[in-house]
């Protein structure tokens, strides 16, 4: 079957990575591999995944989002996960899910922000 | 307006891992399961077909309602007949995995789901039954 649509879009250099609201596994890995393209391309600084519409975070999931913060930032670049529901939080946590060294934000007004200040924080 | 109060999904594709959310989210919505209850249900589910999938091959997800007392519940029921579990004892240890998982979905299923049975043994398959009433935690 075919893969969701991911956008992948250059703003001020950074990427705005959307991840669609339920991806398949074959979904989510094309989406690690589109991100690292990317970031390689276009010399971004920095990485910001939009989970805003995500409504199950399951530990595939989870794990391909703190490897592709981890790749990243072997490259040079920051990430930042934006936007993640109240439900979602609270199941990945009971879950025991982590996000390795990923930054968190609000929403990706705020995730943007962050990138271009160069604002450390985040959870860990 | 009449409620299925049952439903199965054949597991034998990467794809049905979706299409078991997609089934028990509507599932859970309908019988008036709160939205947080619905996430942990919809992830405990993603875990256990994922299971499936990557141990056995192929399997079922049934669900059906509960109702003991007036109290609403939804039971899933995961069954396989892939390589079964040698120690369950250690396949419900966070972090513990024979496979590529993160050793998260057994021991965080049943944190989400509060009622976890496991009928297994090595070389006869596995039913993971999971149940979730909406007056508890």
């Amino acid at each position: 079957m075919s893969i969701e649509n991911i956008s992948v879009i250059k703003l001020r250099g950074i990427l705005l990575v959307t991840v669609p609201s339920d991806p398949d596994d074959e979904t989510v890995s094309a989406l690690q591999e589109q991100a690292l393209e990317a970031m390689a391309r276009y010399e971004a600084k920095g990485l910001v995944l939009d989970i805003t519409t995500v409504q199950t975070l399951d530990s595939f999931f989870a794990r391909m989002m703190a490897e592709t913060v981890q790749m990243v930032g072997l490259m040079g670049g920051r990430t930042v996960v934006a936007g993640m529901r109240a439900n979602v939080a609270i199941t990945a946590t009971q879950l025991g899910l982590t996000l390795g060294n990923a930054l968190t934000a609000l929403d990706v007004d705020q995730a943007l922000e962050m990138l271009e200040k160069g604002v450390v924080g985040g959870w860990r | 307006m009449n409620t299925p109060g049952e439903g199965e999904v054949r597991i034998s594709a990467e794809l049905d891992i979706v299409t078991v959310r997609q089934e028990v989210r509507q599932a859970s919505v309908a019988l008036g399961f709160r939205p947080t209850d619905v996430t942990r249900i919809v992830t405990a589910a993603s875990e256990l077909a994922r299971n499936v999938f990557l141990y056995a091959g192929t399997g079922t997800m049934r669900w059906r309602a509960l109702s003991v007392d007036g109290n609403t519940g939804i039971e899933l029921v995961f069954t396989d007949s892939g390589p079964g579990i040698g120690d369950v004892e250690q396949a419900l240890v966070p972090g513990y995995t024979t496979g590529r998982g993160l050793g998260m979905g057994l021991p965080g299923a049943k944190r989400l789901m509060g009622e976890m049975d496991i009928q297994t043994a090595l070389g006869s398959g596995t039913t993971v039954t999971v149940r979730k009433w909406q007056g508890r935690w």
